[in-house]
């Protein structure tokens, strides 16, 4: 008989602010990671009229914020459309952007050191490069999401496998986006038009499937990311259906989070600059009753609910930080007995 | 049986999907043909079910179209709809009450609000007037944007009071100073949740600290008037619901309505402020329609269908006779081009292009939207117009376009095409598009450079899909394409 360690969640934080005039905060944000040393990677993707926030915004779990790498554009080290970021065992940074076709990888101090990427569906090109981990050996495994598919690259780009095609059986993929490794070393995936989280070993043999279409407990709409913590629980970014599912790691449903922000350093600093939303905003109640079944409408009237969480990363601690493209934040989660 | 339809009949219906849609391409123009004028009138009055958008894609792939904030992100939002709708009548009704309630987002720091008010226009636009009103009454952005949330019990804001009888129901002179003020105290208490906290962020233009936050409508019976008011006449305790089912029965509504129902599908009015002044151009016309809302429980789709049955539509001299709205210039193009790829930041170019040329979808210039007409037209809008539907059509590869070529192929045989007959060819598979002999001379000139055209080899049809291009590029060109 397995004995499992009873799972248990809770909220803990906020940090984010909407920076779309840039500064501190994220405009629009895609993708986190979090360094073992506690430094906390956020990339903004933002939109055409604020274009000076787009890049990799800098902070800690105190809220300390330590600023940003890159900026909109061409150049090296810039970016246009940022999906995703993913740290190697060397602390190297990797952004990759799916408008550019390209792989930016920064070092430990956040300097541009090199770019790669070649559009196409050959081995080592890819199209759509949505997600990105880092296996044992060091290896990056690159989702190719408009080809279906996961390639298993060097830190410099070059071909090593590949595996997964267009489809909805055991093995295929139907614009996947998240990637995550589970405690043995296999590949959880994000399979996300085919609404389900497919669990492969690192050579990409099919192990296991978890849900189908819906909004019922284990069931996803259009899921984004997949993380896994040190016991094998498996956290899903169920993005249309605004919500994080967790699983355990047999892939049984655990429990749903839907989001219960508070008001973090940031927002707490800009409220006292502004008095007169500040006293507006004593007689705000934020959870109401809303007259709609529409998810992301009620994303956006509630606002301690997730808007569009995109991500779910966790650190060393075991604690999980789903981010939310629609309110520029991430709000952070602990284990509890 | 295939019934042969005359051209007079071709060009009714053609007319009808001009006025009712965004125009239609060759197919679409064959299967109303086919089902007839009534039928095909029957349909576009009845939509059913709509295209269903892949909305995961859009939101996927352009962030901003989930977060649907700035007005830009809206507009190619509302553009996808357009262009792919297959319940025009439905979309274009969007766009009539878009232009009469105009709901501008700038001021409301948040499109999605605007949008939503669109939804409702999709779900209501052809239904009961009252229940129109009345749902426009608690829209969240319309509540904002004529500030009744700061319409109290005891401290009343005239704004949506005045707006409702002014430039959304009744029209100047129908109504009384005492009226304006005795509504806006029947809509005391009609706001939205949060209303202080939504306030100061509107006012401040702010989505900080985490971004915006979507509006609800709510009423609170605590702030609101529960005195005695006299309304056009009617006197009682009168709440919202009340006051627009006062105004709903009295007959300067339809007359009014009918007047926007006209300038907007059959032919040009002055500016809504002349109309206290000037007599409709037919009253007879409008006395149809309003005799249709009171026999009809103040249904709009009945003032349609009597608009679209009536000879003053179905006239010849109303055909083309109406300059085309950004919005339908833009999405009629693209319609005959064959779509927009979904999702793409070709929507986002479409709706730059409509803001151009005059027609910012969901920004109107002021709440008493775009007078359209000739005011559609300057040089700089003109240039843009006849600029952005040479380049949209301009591609052999696009489905509309592809269809196009094929019309002629198929036509043509084995044969041969002069200049005069592909002109002719083109501006029938274009519309039937009417064109005086001047501008049909000077396309067959231009086609005169291509020579006869055929598709017996392979250099001949390369020969004929570019003169082909080319003649269509001039056609959208002509004043003759600007008109609806």
């Amino acid at each position: 008989m397995v004995t499992k360690t009873k799972f248990g969640i809770r909220y803990l934080d906020t940090i984010g602010f909407n920076a779309d005039q840039g500064g501190r905060g994220f405009h629009l944000p895609t993708d986190m990671v979090i360094r073992d040393d506690g430094v906390i990677f956020v990339v903004s993707r933002s939109n055409t009229v604020a274009l000076n926030i787009v890049g990799i915004q800098m902070s800690r779990l105190n809220h300390e914020f330590l600023g940003q790498i890159g900026g909109y554009g061409r150049e090296m080290g810039d970016m246009i459309g940022p999906t995703a970021l993913a740290l190697d065992a060397e602390d190297n940074l990797y952004l990759a952007d799916e408008v550019l076709q390209r792989i930016t990888v920064y070092n430990r101090n956040g300097d541009p050191r090199s770019m790669w990427g070649t559009v196409g569906d050959g081995d080592g090109e890819f199209d759509g490069p949505s997600d990105m981990v880092f296996d044992a050996d060091d290896n990056m495994l690159l989702v190719d999401h408009k080809n279906h598919r996961v390639q298993k690259l060097t830190k410099d780009g070059e071909y090593i496998d590949k595996f997964g095609s267009y489809g909805n059986g055991e093995g295929e993929f139907n614009l996947p986006w998240g990637i995550a490794l589970d405690p043995d070393g296999n590949v959880c995936v994000a399979d996300w038009r085919n609404d389900r989280i497919q669990r492969l070993t690192p050579d990409g043999e099919f192990l296991a499937s978890y849900g189908s279409s819906g909004d019922g407990d284990g069931e996803f709409n259009r899921p984004s990311s997949v993380g896994v913590d040190s016991d094998g629980n498996i956290y899903v970014a169920d993005w249309g259906n605004q919500r994080v599912q967790v699983l355990d790691s047999e892939g049984n449903f655990l429990v749903n989070l839907k989001g219960e922000a508070t008001l973090g350093k940031w927002a707490v600093e800009y409220l006292d600059s502004q008095q007169d939303e500040f006293r507006a905003r004593s007689t705000f109640e934020p959870y109401f009753e809303v007259d709609t079944d529409d998810k992301n409408e009620i994303a956006a009237r509630i606002e301690p609910y997730f808007w569009d969480p995109v991500t779910v990363a966790l650190d060393k601690e075991n604690r999980s930080y789903v981010l939310e493209t629609g309110r520029h934040r991430f709000q952070v989660y602990e284990r509890v007995a | 049986m295939t019934l042969t339809k005359s051209k007079q009949d071709v060009a009714l219906i053609a007319h009808l999907l001009r006025r009712a849609g965004f125009g239609a391409t060759p197919d679409e123009l064959d299967a109303a043909v086919e089902m007839g004028y009534e039928a095909t009138l029957e349909r576009l009055l009845n939509p059913v079910d709509d295209v269903e958008l892949p909305l995961d894609l859009i939101r996927r792939y352009f962030v901003d179209q989930s977060d649907l904030r700035n007005q830009q992100a809206c507009a190619a939002h509302w553009m996808y709809q357009l262009v792919h709708t297959k319940t025009p009548l439905r979309e274009k009704m969007c766009l009539f009450w878009h232009r009469v309630f105009a709901t501008g987002a700038s001021k409301l720091i948040q499109g999605r609000v605007v949008l939503n008010q669109i939804d409702m226009f999709r779900k209501y636009g052809m239904g009961s007037f009252d229940e129109l009103l009345l749902q426009l009454s608690k829209d969240p952005s319309m509540l904002m944007w004529l500030d009744n949330q700061d319409n109290h019990a005891h401290s009343i804001n005239e704004n949506y009071g005045r707006e409702i009888l002014e430039l959304f129901a009744m029209g100047v002179g129908n109504y009384t100073e005492d009226d304006i003020k005795e509504c806006a105290r029947a809509f005391t208490g009609w706001r939205v949740v949060n209303p202080d906290y939504m306030s100061i962020k509107m006012r401040n233009n702010t989505a900080r600290p985490y971004g915006y936050i979507s509006w609800q409508f709510e009423y609170d019976d605590d702030d609101h008037d529960h005195g005695e008011k006299t309304l056009l006449g009617q006197t009682g305790d009168w709440n919202g619901d009340d006051a627009v089912d006062i105004i709903c029965r009295n007959e300067a509504t339809p007359r009014f309505i009918a007047r926007h129902l006209y300038h907007f599908f059959v032919a040009d009015e002055p500016g809504v402020p002349q109309w206290p002044h000037v007599e409709p151009r037919d009253p007879e016309a409008i006395q149809a329609m309003v005799d249709a809302y009171f026999e009809s429980d103040y249904s709009i789709a009945e003032m349609l269908r009597t608009l679209f049955t009536s000879d003053f539509f179905k006239d010849e001299s109303a055909r083309y006779a109406r300059i085309k709205s950004p919005a339908e210039m833009v999405v009629g193009t693209l319609r005959l081009a064959g779509g927009l790829e979904v999702p793409s930041q070709e929507a986002y170019a479409a709706a730059a292009t409509c803001a151009n040329m005059g027609q910012a979808l969901l920004n109107p210039p002021s709440v008493e939207g775009w007078q359209g007409g000739e005011e559609w037209i300057n040089t700089g809008a003109y240039l843009q117009r006849v600029n952005f539907a040479s380049a949209t059509l301009d591609d052999p590869e696009k489905p509309g376009v592809r269809a196009i070529i094929d019309r002629v192929k198929t036509s043509v045989g084995g044969g041969e095409l002069t200049p005069e007959q592909l002109v002719d060819r083109l501006l029938e598979v274009l519309g039937p598009l009417e064109t005086s002999d001047s501008t049909r001379q000077g396309l067959i000139n231009f086609a005169a450079k291509h020579r006869d055209i055929s598709f017996a080899d392979d250099e001949s049809i390369a020969n004929a899909e570019k003169a082909i291009v080319s003649v269509v590029g001039l056609i959208v060109a002509t004043q003759e394409y600007q008109t609806v």
